[in-house]
Protein backbone atom coordinates (compact mmCIF):
# COMPACT_ATOMS: atom_id res chain seq x y z
CA UNK A 1 0.00 0.00 0.00
CA UNK A 2 1.43 3.08 -1.42
CA UNK A 3 1.68 6.51 1.37
CA UNK A 4 -1.38 8.09 -0.77
CA UNK A 5 -3.82 5.29 -0.05
CA UNK A 6 -2.71 5.09 3.52
CA UNK A 7 -3.45 8.83 3.66
CA UNK A 8 -6.57 8.82 2.21
CA UNK A 9 -7.73 5.93 4.69
CA UNK A 10 -6.69 7.34 7.54
CA UNK A 11 -7.89 10.76 6.44
CA UNK A 12 -11.92 9.17 5.68
CA UNK A 13 -11.80 7.55 8.85
CA UNK A 14 -10.83 10.62 10.70
CA UNK A 15 -13.79 12.44 8.80
CA UNK A 16 -16.07 9.52 9.73
CA UNK A 17 -15.33 9.68 13.31
CA UNK A 18 -15.66 13.23 13.25
CA UNK A 19 -19.01 12.96 12.01
CA UNK A 20 -20.51 9.97 14.18
CA UNK A 21 -19.02 12.90 17.14
CA UNK A 22 -21.50 15.33 15.49
CA UNK A 23 -24.43 13.23 15.19
CA UNK A 24 -24.07 11.90 18.51
CA UNK A 25 -24.15 14.98 19.53
CA UNK A 26 -26.85 16.43 17.76
CA UNK A 27 -29.13 13.23 18.54
CA UNK A 28 -28.31 13.17 22.69
CA UNK A 29 -27.61 16.79 23.28
CA UNK A 30 -30.31 18.81 20.59
CA UNK A 31 -27.27 20.83 19.32
CA UNK A 32 -26.94 22.80 22.59
CA UNK A 33 -22.80 21.45 24.36
CA UNK A 34 -23.54 23.75 27.22
CA UNK A 35 -26.91 24.45 28.80
CA UNK A 36 -28.79 27.77 28.19
CA UNK A 37 -29.39 30.09 30.74
CA UNK A 38 -32.07 28.98 33.01
CA UNK A 39 -34.38 30.74 35.40
CA UNK A 40 -34.08 29.70 38.79
CA UNK A 41 -37.04 28.68 41.34
CA UNK A 42 -36.98 27.84 44.78
CA UNK A 43 -39.47 24.83 45.75
CA UNK A 44 -39.61 24.26 49.65
CA UNK A 45 -41.07 21.11 50.99
CA UNK A 46 -41.47 19.30 54.66
CA UNK A 47 -39.67 16.64 53.08
CA UNK A 48 -37.82 16.07 49.68
CA UNK A 49 -38.37 12.06 49.44
CA UNK A 50 -36.21 10.57 47.06
CA UNK A 51 -35.89 13.81 44.66
CA UNK A 52 -32.21 14.38 43.65
CA UNK A 53 -29.76 16.32 41.30
CA UNK A 54 -31.08 16.27 38.32
CA UNK A 55 -34.15 14.80 37.99
CA UNK A 56 -36.76 16.43 36.09
CA UNK A 57 -39.27 19.43 36.30
CA UNK A 58 -42.12 19.58 34.25
CA UNK A 59 -45.15 21.92 33.65
CA UNK A 60 -48.32 19.94 32.80
CA UNK A 61 -46.30 16.78 31.94
CA UNK A 62 -43.46 18.46 29.73
CA UNK A 63 -40.22 18.72 30.65
CA UNK A 64 -39.11 22.05 30.90
CA UNK A 65 -36.53 22.08 33.46
CA UNK A 66 -34.28 20.39 36.09
CA UNK A 67 -33.64 20.40 39.61
CA UNK A 68 -29.86 22.34 40.21
CA UNK A 69 -29.30 21.25 44.25
CA UNK A 70 -31.32 20.12 46.78
CA UNK A 71 -30.72 21.61 50.31
CA UNK A 72 -31.95 22.31 53.68
CA UNK A 73 -33.08 25.81 54.27
CA UNK A 74 -33.59 25.89 58.20
CA UNK A 75 -36.56 23.83 59.02
CA UNK A 76 -37.47 22.53 55.69
CA UNK A 77 -36.04 21.06 52.53
CA UNK A 78 -35.89 23.24 49.50
CA UNK A 79 -35.26 22.59 45.76
CA UNK A 80 -33.64 24.89 43.40
CA UNK A 81 -35.07 24.16 39.80
CA UNK A 82 -33.56 25.33 36.74
CA UNK A 83 -36.57 26.25 34.27
CA UNK A 84 -36.91 27.49 30.30
CA UNK A 85 -36.28 30.79 30.66
CA UNK A 86 -38.98 30.22 27.44
CA UNK A 87 -41.55 29.04 29.42
CA UNK A 88 -43.15 31.58 32.04
CA UNK A 89 -44.23 29.85 35.44
CA UNK A 90 -47.44 31.79 36.69
CA UNK A 91 -47.34 33.02 40.27
CA UNK A 92 -49.96 31.13 40.97
CA UNK A 93 -48.83 27.82 39.60
CA UNK A 94 -48.06 24.91 42.45
CA UNK A 95 -45.23 22.07 42.11
CA UNK A 96 -45.56 18.79 44.23
CA UNK A 97 -43.19 16.34 44.01
CA UNK A 98 -44.43 12.95 41.87
CA UNK A 99 -43.24 9.39 41.01
CA UNK A 100 -42.36 8.61 37.70
CA UNK A 101 -41.97 4.99 38.46
CA UNK A 102 -41.98 2.00 40.86
CA UNK A 103 -38.58 2.09 40.79
CA UNK A 104 -38.26 4.98 43.10
CA UNK A 105 -37.68 7.81 40.50
CA UNK A 106 -39.13 11.43 40.93
CA UNK A 107 -39.75 14.59 39.35
CA UNK A 108 -41.28 17.79 40.23
CA UNK A 109 -45.03 18.47 38.14
CA UNK A 110 -45.88 22.01 37.81
CA UNK A 111 -49.52 23.21 37.08
CA UNK A 112 -50.20 25.58 35.11
CA UNK A 113 -51.91 27.93 36.93
CA UNK A 114 -54.62 30.86 36.91
CA UNK A 115 -54.37 31.84 33.07
CA UNK A 116 -52.89 35.89 32.71
CA UNK A 117 -51.17 35.57 36.25
CA UNK A 118 -47.65 37.35 36.01
CA UNK A 119 -44.86 35.33 36.05
CA UNK A 120 -42.73 34.22 38.35
CA UNK A 121 -39.10 36.29 38.62
CA UNK A 122 -35.77 34.76 38.70
CA UNK A 123 -35.24 33.66 42.20
CA UNK A 124 -38.32 33.20 43.36
CA UNK A 125 -40.29 30.99 45.80
CA UNK A 126 -42.64 28.65 44.07
CA UNK A 127 -45.99 27.54 45.91
CA UNK A 128 -45.93 23.82 47.08
CA UNK A 129 -47.70 21.12 47.69
CA UNK A 130 -46.84 18.19 49.56
CA UNK A 131 -48.74 14.73 48.42
CA UNK A 132 -47.82 11.62 50.58
CA UNK A 133 -45.31 9.12 49.20
CA UNK A 134 -45.36 5.49 48.42
CA UNK A 135 -44.77 4.33 51.68
CA UNK A 136 -47.64 6.64 53.29
CA UNK A 137 -49.96 5.68 51.16
CA UNK A 138 -48.77 1.58 51.73
CA UNK A 139 -49.32 2.27 55.03
CA UNK A 140 -52.87 3.96 55.01
CA UNK A 141 -53.71 0.71 52.94
CA UNK A 142 -51.90 -1.30 54.81
CA UNK A 143 -54.53 0.03 57.79
CA UNK A 144 -57.39 0.34 55.44
CA UNK A 145 -57.10 -3.40 54.53
CA UNK A 146 -56.61 -3.96 58.50
CA UNK A 147 -59.99 -2.28 59.21
CA UNK A 148 -62.04 -4.28 56.30
CA UNK A 149 -60.74 -7.39 57.56
CA UNK A 150 -62.01 -6.38 60.77
CA UNK A 151 -65.30 -5.14 59.58
CA UNK A 152 -65.65 -8.42 57.36
CA UNK A 153 -65.17 -10.70 60.51
CA UNK A 154 -67.71 -8.51 62.65
CA UNK A 155 -70.17 -8.67 59.84
CA UNK A 156 -69.71 -12.78 59.24
CA UNK A 157 -69.71 -13.15 63.31
CA UNK A 158 -73.05 -11.24 63.39
CA UNK A 159 -74.33 -12.80 60.52
CA UNK A 160 -72.77 -16.62 61.96
CA UNK A 161 -72.59 -16.35 65.35
CA UNK A 162 -69.20 -16.24 67.48
CA UNK A 163 -67.36 -19.57 69.09
CA UNK A 164 -68.74 -18.42 72.64
CA UNK A 165 -72.41 -19.36 71.58
CA UNK A 166 -74.12 -16.40 70.71
CA UNK A 167 -75.98 -16.70 67.72
CA UNK A 168 -75.41 -14.50 64.51
CA UNK A 169 -78.52 -13.22 62.71
CA UNK A 170 -79.40 -16.17 60.49
CA UNK A 171 -79.63 -18.42 63.67
CA UNK A 172 -82.07 -15.90 65.40
CA UNK A 173 -84.24 -15.31 62.38
CA UNK A 174 -84.36 -18.98 62.09
CA UNK A 175 -85.43 -19.01 65.47
CA UNK A 176 -88.27 -16.62 65.20
CA UNK A 177 -89.21 -18.46 62.23
CA UNK A 178 -89.56 -21.93 64.20
CA UNK A 179 -90.98 -20.41 67.47
CA UNK A 180 -93.72 -18.19 65.33
CA UNK A 181 -94.62 -20.87 62.46
CA UNK A 182 -98.27 -21.45 63.88
CA UNK A 183 -98.86 -17.79 63.94
CA UNK A 184 -97.14 -16.53 60.88
CA UNK A 185 -99.19 -19.40 59.59
CA UNK A 186 -102.11 -17.90 60.56
CA UNK A 187 -100.86 -14.71 59.62
CA UNK A 188 -100.57 -15.80 56.03
CA UNK A 189 -104.23 -17.22 56.24
CA UNK A 190 -105.64 -14.62 57.06
CA UNK A 191 -103.90 -12.47 54.39
CA UNK A 192 -104.91 -14.70 52.10
CA UNK A 193 -108.28 -14.21 52.95
CA UNK A 194 -108.40 -10.67 52.77
CA UNK A 195 -106.71 -10.65 49.40
CA UNK A 196 -109.58 -12.96 48.35
CA UNK A 197 -112.09 -10.34 49.42
CA UNK A 198 -110.67 -7.95 47.77
CA UNK A 199 -110.59 -9.80 44.58
CA UNK A 200 -114.41 -11.08 45.47
CA UNK A 201 -115.46 -7.19 45.93
CA UNK A 202 -115.98 -7.34 49.31
CA UNK A 203 -115.40 -4.92 51.73
CA UNK A 204 -114.91 -1.32 51.15
CA UNK A 205 -110.99 -2.40 49.53
CA UNK A 206 -112.56 -5.06 47.75
CA UNK A 207 -115.11 -2.09 46.37
CA UNK A 208 -112.77 0.23 45.68
CA UNK A 209 -110.45 -1.87 43.72
CA UNK A 210 -113.35 -3.89 42.20
CA UNK A 211 -116.34 -1.75 41.33
CA UNK A 212 -116.30 0.84 38.04
CA UNK A 213 -119.04 3.29 39.91
CA UNK A 214 -116.70 3.74 43.01
CA UNK A 215 -113.97 4.58 41.03
CA UNK A 216 -115.93 7.24 38.80
CA UNK A 217 -117.08 8.42 42.10
CA UNK A 218 -113.22 8.57 43.11
CA UNK A 219 -112.18 10.23 39.98
CA UNK A 220 -114.93 12.51 40.08
CA UNK A 221 -113.96 14.11 43.56
CA UNK A 222 -110.56 14.11 42.45
CA UNK A 223 -111.67 16.52 39.57
CA UNK A 224 -113.54 18.51 41.76
CA UNK A 225 -110.49 18.72 44.02
CA UNK A 226 -108.32 19.51 41.20
CA UNK A 227 -110.73 22.49 40.56
CA UNK A 228 -111.03 23.54 43.87
CA UNK A 229 -107.48 23.98 44.09
CA UNK A 230 -107.21 25.78 40.68
CA UNK A 231 -110.02 28.31 42.33
CA UNK A 232 -107.88 28.42 45.29
CA UNK A 233 -104.75 29.37 43.64
CA UNK A 234 -106.76 32.24 41.53
CA UNK A 235 -107.78 33.42 44.46
CA UNK A 236 -104.15 33.44 45.55
CA UNK A 237 -102.88 34.77 42.62
CA UNK A 238 -105.60 37.63 42.82
CA UNK A 239 -104.65 38.49 46.40
CA UNK A 240 -101.21 38.12 44.99
CA UNK A 241 -102.52 41.05 42.12
CA UNK A 242 -103.92 42.69 45.21
CA UNK A 243 -100.86 42.68 47.33
CA UNK A 244 -98.75 43.82 44.43
CA UNK A 245 -101.27 46.62 44.11
CA UNK A 246 -101.35 47.42 47.78
CA UNK A 247 -97.46 47.48 47.79
CA UNK A 248 -97.15 49.52 44.46
CA UNK A 249 -99.05 52.15 46.58
CA UNK A 250 -102.55 51.92 43.70
CA UNK A 251 -106.39 52.19 45.57
CA UNK A 252 -107.62 53.26 48.51
CA UNK A 253 -105.73 50.54 50.79
CA UNK A 254 -102.03 51.05 48.86
CA UNK A 255 -102.53 55.18 48.95
CA UNK A 256 -103.39 54.56 52.79
CA UNK A 257 -100.05 52.55 53.34
CA UNK A 258 -97.53 53.65 51.45
CA UNK A 259 -99.18 56.89 49.95
CA UNK A 260 -96.43 59.31 52.69
CA UNK A 261 -98.89 62.21 51.55
CA UNK A 262 -101.65 60.23 53.08
CA UNK A 263 -99.96 59.41 55.85
CA UNK A 264 -98.89 63.18 57.00
CA UNK A 265 -102.88 64.09 56.31
CA UNK A 266 -104.14 61.24 58.56
CA UNK A 267 -101.25 62.32 61.41
CA UNK A 268 -102.84 66.02 60.57
CA UNK A 269 -106.21 65.05 61.18
CA UNK A 270 -105.72 63.06 64.22
CA UNK A 271 -103.79 66.28 65.81
CA UNK A 272 -106.98 68.23 64.92
CA UNK A 273 -109.19 65.45 66.63
CA UNK A 274 -107.03 65.25 69.46
CA UNK A 275 -107.06 69.38 69.46
CA UNK A 276 -111.21 69.35 69.39
CA UNK A 277 -111.06 66.48 72.21
CA UNK A 278 -108.72 68.42 74.14
CA UNK A 279 -110.81 71.71 73.94
CA UNK A 280 -113.85 69.89 74.77
CA UNK A 281 -112.43 68.31 77.44
CA UNK A 282 -111.09 71.67 78.72
CA UNK A 283 -114.69 72.87 78.06
CA UNK A 284 -113.56 75.20 75.72
CA UNK A 285 -116.36 76.42 72.99
CA UNK A 286 -119.95 76.49 72.74
CA UNK A 287 -119.50 72.27 72.49
CA UNK A 288 -117.22 72.03 75.14
CA UNK A 289 -119.32 74.43 77.91
CA UNK A 290 -122.74 72.39 76.88
CA UNK A 291 -120.54 69.24 77.72
CA UNK A 292 -119.09 70.54 80.91
CA UNK A 293 -121.22 73.38 81.93
CA UNK A 294 -124.67 72.40 83.95
CA UNK A 295 -125.51 76.09 84.98
CA UNK A 296 -126.83 75.88 80.37
CA UNK A 297 -128.56 72.47 81.18
CA UNK A 298 -130.21 74.60 84.11
CA UNK A 299 -130.58 77.33 82.42
CA UNK A 300 -132.37 75.48 79.83
CA UNK A 301 -134.56 72.93 82.21
CA UNK A 302 -136.11 76.22 84.05
CA UNK A 303 -137.15 77.78 80.40
CA UNK A 304 -138.60 74.62 79.29
CA UNK A 305 -140.39 74.45 82.55
CA UNK A 306 -141.13 77.87 82.13
CA UNK A 307 -142.82 76.87 78.93
CA UNK A 308 -144.45 74.14 79.76
CA UNK A 309 -146.38 76.18 82.48
CA UNK A 310 -147.26 79.06 79.36
CA UNK A 311 -148.30 76.10 77.63
CA UNK A 312 -150.50 75.34 80.86
CA UNK A 313 -151.91 78.49 80.83
CA UNK A 314 -152.69 78.61 76.97
CA UNK A 315 -155.16 76.03 77.36
CA UNK A 316 -156.58 77.53 80.06
CA UNK A 317 -157.29 80.64 79.51
CA UNK A 318 -157.37 80.54 75.42
CA UNK A 319 -155.73 81.87 72.33
CA UNK A 320 -156.75 85.79 73.47
CA UNK A 321 -154.37 85.66 76.30
CA UNK A 322 -151.82 83.60 74.71
CA UNK A 323 -149.36 86.65 73.90
CA UNK A 324 -149.58 88.44 77.56
CA UNK A 325 -149.44 84.63 79.23
CA UNK A 326 -146.39 84.42 77.14
CA UNK A 327 -144.98 87.62 77.92
CA UNK A 328 -145.54 87.22 81.52
CA UNK A 329 -144.36 83.83 81.57
CA UNK A 330 -141.41 85.00 79.40
CA UNK A 331 -140.53 88.11 81.68
CA UNK B 1 12.59 -4.43 47.22
CA UNK B 2 14.01 -5.24 43.96
CA UNK B 3 10.06 -5.66 42.50
CA UNK B 4 9.68 -2.01 44.05
CA UNK B 5 12.81 -0.18 43.04
CA UNK B 6 11.92 -2.05 39.46
CA UNK B 7 8.31 -0.10 39.47
CA UNK B 8 10.34 2.85 40.68
CA UNK B 9 12.22 2.44 37.98
CA UNK B 10 9.69 1.97 35.50
CA UNK B 11 7.81 4.76 36.51
CA UNK B 12 10.80 7.20 36.20
CA UNK B 13 11.52 5.76 32.77
CA UNK B 14 7.90 6.23 31.72
CA UNK B 15 7.74 10.00 32.33
CA UNK B 16 11.57 10.61 31.49
CA UNK B 17 10.51 9.44 28.01
CA UNK B 18 6.98 11.48 28.21
CA UNK B 19 8.81 14.90 28.89
CA UNK B 20 11.23 13.85 26.17
CA UNK B 21 8.58 13.24 23.53
CA UNK B 22 6.96 16.47 24.81
CA UNK B 23 10.18 18.45 23.92
CA UNK B 24 9.90 17.39 20.43
CA UNK B 25 6.38 18.17 20.25
CA UNK B 26 7.45 21.22 17.89
CA UNK B 27 8.61 18.61 15.13
CA UNK B 28 5.49 16.58 14.70
CA UNK B 29 4.52 19.04 11.72
CA UNK B 30 7.30 17.90 9.94
CA UNK B 31 6.53 14.12 11.18
CA UNK B 32 3.18 13.81 9.08
CA UNK B 33 3.87 10.85 7.08
CA UNK B 34 4.68 8.44 10.09
CA UNK B 35 2.13 10.65 11.74
CA UNK B 36 -0.20 9.30 8.76
CA UNK B 37 1.31 5.77 9.13
CA UNK B 38 0.81 5.58 12.85
CA UNK B 39 -2.83 6.79 12.61
CA UNK B 40 -3.55 3.86 10.50
CA UNK B 41 -1.92 1.46 12.41
CA UNK B 42 -4.07 2.56 15.57
CA UNK B 43 -7.10 3.75 13.81
CA UNK B 44 -7.66 2.43 10.86
CA UNK B 45 -6.78 -1.29 11.57
CA UNK B 46 -8.03 -1.60 14.72
CA UNK B 47 -11.65 -0.45 13.76
CA UNK B 48 -13.22 -3.84 12.75
CA UNK B 49 -11.86 -5.43 16.10
CA UNK B 50 -13.17 -2.99 17.83
CA UNK B 51 -16.51 -2.38 16.18
CA UNK B 52 -17.18 -5.80 16.30
CA UNK B 53 -16.51 -6.75 19.96
CA UNK B 54 -18.36 -3.25 20.64
CA UNK B 55 -21.51 -5.18 19.08
CA UNK B 56 -21.53 -7.97 21.20
CA UNK B 57 -21.43 -5.63 24.04
CA UNK B 58 -23.57 -3.93 23.30
CA UNK B 59 -25.76 -7.31 22.56
CA UNK B 60 -24.69 -9.04 25.44
CA UNK B 61 -25.77 -5.49 28.00
CA UNK B 62 -29.03 -5.82 26.17
CA UNK B 63 -29.59 -9.29 26.93
CA UNK B 64 -28.76 -9.24 30.65
CA UNK B 65 -30.30 -6.40 31.35
CA UNK B 66 -32.83 -7.70 29.95
CA UNK B 67 -33.16 -10.83 32.23
CA UNK B 68 -32.39 -8.76 34.86
CA UNK B 69 -35.10 -6.11 34.32
CA UNK B 70 -37.92 -8.39 33.47
CA UNK B 71 -38.37 -9.51 37.12
CA UNK B 72 -39.68 -6.14 38.54
CA UNK B 73 -40.93 -4.73 35.02
CA UNK B 74 -38.21 -2.20 34.05
CA UNK B 75 -37.61 -3.73 30.53
CA UNK B 76 -37.74 0.09 29.24
CA UNK B 77 -34.94 0.94 30.43
CA UNK B 78 -32.74 -1.37 28.82
CA UNK B 79 -31.67 1.69 26.27
CA UNK B 80 -30.73 3.74 28.93
CA UNK B 81 -28.76 1.24 30.73
CA UNK B 82 -26.53 0.19 27.51
CA UNK B 83 -26.39 3.65 26.58
CA UNK B 84 -25.06 5.05 30.04
CA UNK B 85 -22.74 1.81 30.28
CA UNK B 86 -21.30 1.50 26.98
CA UNK B 87 -20.43 5.80 26.56
CA UNK B 88 -19.27 5.96 30.28
CA UNK B 89 -17.43 2.92 30.64
CA UNK B 90 -17.54 -0.34 28.77
CA UNK B 91 -16.45 1.40 25.11
CA UNK B 92 -13.71 3.42 26.64
CA UNK B 93 -12.19 0.32 28.38
CA UNK B 94 -12.68 -2.39 25.99
CA UNK B 95 -11.87 -0.11 23.59
CA UNK B 96 -8.73 0.58 25.45
CA UNK B 97 -7.71 -3.35 26.16
CA UNK B 98 -8.20 -4.03 22.45
CA UNK B 99 -5.67 -1.04 21.42
CA UNK B 100 -3.15 -2.45 24.45
CA UNK B 101 -3.81 -6.25 23.00
CA UNK B 102 -3.16 -5.37 19.60
CA UNK B 103 -1.63 -2.24 19.29
CA UNK B 104 0.13 -1.88 22.05
CA UNK B 105 2.06 -5.62 21.42
CA UNK B 106 3.38 -4.25 18.41
CA UNK B 107 4.64 -1.21 19.33
CA UNK B 108 6.47 -3.12 22.15
CA UNK B 109 7.41 -5.59 19.55
CA UNK B 110 8.94 -3.20 17.17
CA UNK B 111 10.56 -1.30 19.25
CA UNK B 112 11.92 -4.21 20.99
CA UNK B 113 13.16 -5.68 17.91
CA UNK B 114 14.76 -2.41 16.73
CA UNK B 115 16.65 -2.14 20.39
CA UNK B 116 17.91 -5.93 20.43
CA UNK B 117 18.94 -5.44 16.64
CA UNK B 118 20.50 -2.11 17.64
CA UNK B 119 18.74 0.28 15.66
CA UNK B 120 17.73 2.60 18.19
CA UNK B 121 21.32 2.76 18.87
CA UNK B 122 22.15 3.58 15.25
CA UNK B 123 19.46 6.23 15.20
CA UNK B 124 21.08 7.62 18.35
CA UNK B 125 24.38 7.69 17.06
CA UNK B 126 23.17 9.83 14.22
CA UNK B 127 21.48 11.89 16.83
CA UNK B 128 17.79 10.99 16.19
CA UNK B 129 16.25 10.15 18.98
CA UNK B 130 13.71 7.51 19.12
CA UNK B 131 11.35 9.53 21.19
CA UNK B 132 11.19 12.49 18.38
CA UNK B 133 10.33 9.91 15.57
CA UNK B 134 9.46 6.84 16.76
CA UNK B 135 7.39 7.78 20.06
CA UNK B 136 5.77 11.34 19.59
CA UNK B 137 3.85 10.26 16.45
CA UNK B 138 2.48 7.07 18.10
CA UNK B 139 1.45 9.49 21.01
CA UNK B 140 -0.20 12.09 18.63
CA UNK B 141 -1.61 9.31 16.56
CA UNK B 142 -3.39 7.50 19.58
CA UNK B 143 -4.85 10.92 21.04
CA UNK B 144 -6.35 12.03 17.21
CA UNK B 145 -7.45 8.03 16.92
CA UNK B 146 -8.87 7.18 20.13
CA UNK B 147 -11.99 9.29 20.14
CA UNK B 148 -13.09 8.26 16.56
CA UNK B 149 -12.42 4.66 17.38
CA UNK B 150 -14.57 5.40 20.99
CA UNK B 151 -17.49 6.89 19.20
CA UNK B 152 -17.74 4.15 16.28
CA UNK B 153 -17.84 1.68 19.91
CA UNK B 154 -20.53 3.65 21.57
CA UNK B 155 -22.75 3.74 18.22
CA UNK B 156 -21.77 0.27 16.71
CA UNK B 157 -22.93 -1.26 20.74
CA UNK B 158 -26.03 0.70 21.44
CA UNK B 159 -27.23 -0.10 17.79
CA UNK B 160 -25.92 -3.96 18.72
CA UNK B 161 -28.41 -3.48 21.75
CA UNK B 162 -31.18 -2.55 19.75
CA UNK B 163 -30.73 -5.36 17.70
CA UNK B 164 -30.85 -7.79 20.64
CA UNK B 165 -33.77 -6.01 21.97
CA UNK B 166 -36.20 -6.07 19.16
CA UNK B 167 -35.38 -9.43 17.96
CA UNK B 168 -35.09 -11.87 21.11
CA UNK B 169 -38.15 -12.06 22.50
CA UNK B 170 -37.08 -12.27 26.48
CA UNK B 171 -36.41 -9.21 25.88
CA UNK B 172 -39.22 -7.74 23.16
CA UNK B 173 -38.88 -3.89 23.02
CA UNK B 174 -39.12 -1.53 20.00
CA UNK B 175 -36.63 0.20 18.60
CA UNK B 176 -37.90 3.26 19.26
CA UNK B 177 -38.52 2.26 23.07
CA UNK B 178 -34.92 1.82 23.19
CA UNK B 179 -33.70 4.67 21.73
CA UNK B 180 -36.17 6.67 23.65
CA UNK B 181 -34.69 5.56 26.84
CA UNK B 182 -31.07 5.94 25.42
CA UNK B 183 -31.67 9.56 24.11
CA UNK B 184 -33.40 10.53 27.87
CA UNK B 185 -31.28 9.29 29.92
CA UNK B 186 -27.43 9.39 27.63
CA UNK B 187 -26.45 12.73 27.33
CA UNK B 188 -23.34 13.82 25.25
CA UNK B 189 -21.04 14.77 28.50
CA UNK B 190 -21.03 11.18 28.70
CA UNK B 191 -19.62 10.18 25.68
CA UNK B 192 -17.55 12.81 26.40
CA UNK B 193 -16.63 11.90 29.58
CA UNK B 194 -15.88 8.41 28.36
CA UNK B 195 -13.89 9.54 25.31
CA UNK B 196 -11.56 11.70 27.87
CA UNK B 197 -11.14 8.57 29.82
CA UNK B 198 -9.93 6.70 26.67
CA UNK B 199 -7.38 9.29 25.87
CA UNK B 200 -6.05 9.01 29.09
CA UNK B 201 -6.06 5.02 28.65
CA UNK B 202 -4.38 5.35 25.11
CA UNK B 203 -1.70 7.29 26.05
CA UNK B 204 -0.37 5.82 28.90
CA UNK B 205 -0.59 2.16 27.15
CA UNK B 206 1.29 3.77 24.30
CA UNK B 207 3.75 5.44 26.63
CA UNK B 208 4.41 2.52 28.25
CA UNK B 209 4.59 0.12 25.24
CA UNK B 210 6.70 2.50 23.96
CA UNK B 211 9.13 2.43 26.92
CA UNK B 212 9.36 -1.30 28.08
CA UNK B 213 9.88 -1.55 23.83
CA UNK B 214 13.21 1.02 24.13
CA UNK B 215 13.83 -0.88 27.53
CA UNK B 216 14.46 -4.25 26.13
CA UNK B 217 17.88 -6.00 26.66
CA UNK B 218 18.86 -9.00 25.36
CA UNK B 219 17.82 -11.28 22.52
CA UNK B 220 14.98 -12.13 20.08
CA UNK B 221 13.52 -14.39 23.14
CA UNK B 222 13.43 -10.76 25.44
CA UNK B 223 11.40 -9.49 23.01
CA UNK B 224 8.27 -11.77 23.19
CA UNK B 225 8.97 -11.15 27.65
CA UNK B 226 8.63 -7.27 26.94
CA UNK B 227 5.37 -7.70 24.55
CA UNK B 228 3.56 -9.79 27.23
CA UNK B 229 5.06 -7.55 29.92
CA UNK B 230 3.73 -3.94 28.03
CA UNK B 231 0.55 -6.01 27.43
CA UNK B 232 0.15 -6.96 30.90
CA UNK B 233 1.23 -2.98 32.61
CA UNK B 234 -1.26 -1.54 30.11
CA UNK B 235 -3.77 -3.94 31.45
CA UNK B 236 -3.61 -3.37 35.03
CA UNK B 237 -2.84 0.19 34.30
CA UNK B 238 -6.36 0.86 32.67
CA UNK B 239 -7.95 -0.88 35.05
CA UNK B 240 -6.14 1.09 37.94
CA UNK B 241 -6.40 4.38 35.93
CA UNK B 242 -10.22 3.49 35.59
CA UNK B 243 -11.29 4.19 38.75
CA UNK B 244 -9.37 7.59 39.37
CA UNK B 245 -9.86 8.79 36.09
CA UNK B 246 -13.56 8.10 36.75
CA UNK B 247 -13.62 9.31 40.00
CA UNK B 248 -11.96 12.81 38.98
CA UNK B 249 -14.65 13.36 36.09
CA UNK B 250 -17.47 12.52 38.19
Amino acid sequence: MNTTQQTARVGLFFLLGVALVWVTFETLSDGKLFAEHSHKLIAGFDDLKQLKNGDEVRLAGVRVGSVETTRLAGRRAEAVLLIDPKVPIASDATATIEMSGLIGGNYISIEMGTPGSPPLADGAEIKTVSTPDLNALMSELGGLGKQLQESLGSFSTAINGDAKGGGGIIQKIDKILTDNTARLNATMVNLQQITDKINHGEGTLGKLVNSPELHDQLLATVGEIQTAAAQAKEFVANAEGIMAQVKSGQGTLGTLIYDPKAAADIRASIADIRSVSDKLAKGEGTLGKLLNDDSLYNSAEVTIKKVDRTLDGLNDSGPITAVGIVVNALF
Amino acid sequence: MKQITKVLEGVGSVVQLLLQSLSYAGTLPRQGARFIEQCYMIGYTTLPIVAILSFFIGTVLALEAGYAMEGFGAKEFIGSLVGLSMARELGPMMTSVLLAGRVGSAITAELASMKVYQEIDALTTMNIPAAKILVLPRLAAVLVMMPVLIIIANIVGWFGGSVVARYVSSVGISPEAYFAALRHYTKFKDVMNGTAKAEVFGFVVVLVCCDIGLNTRGGPREIGASVTRGVVVSLILILVLDYFVTKLLM
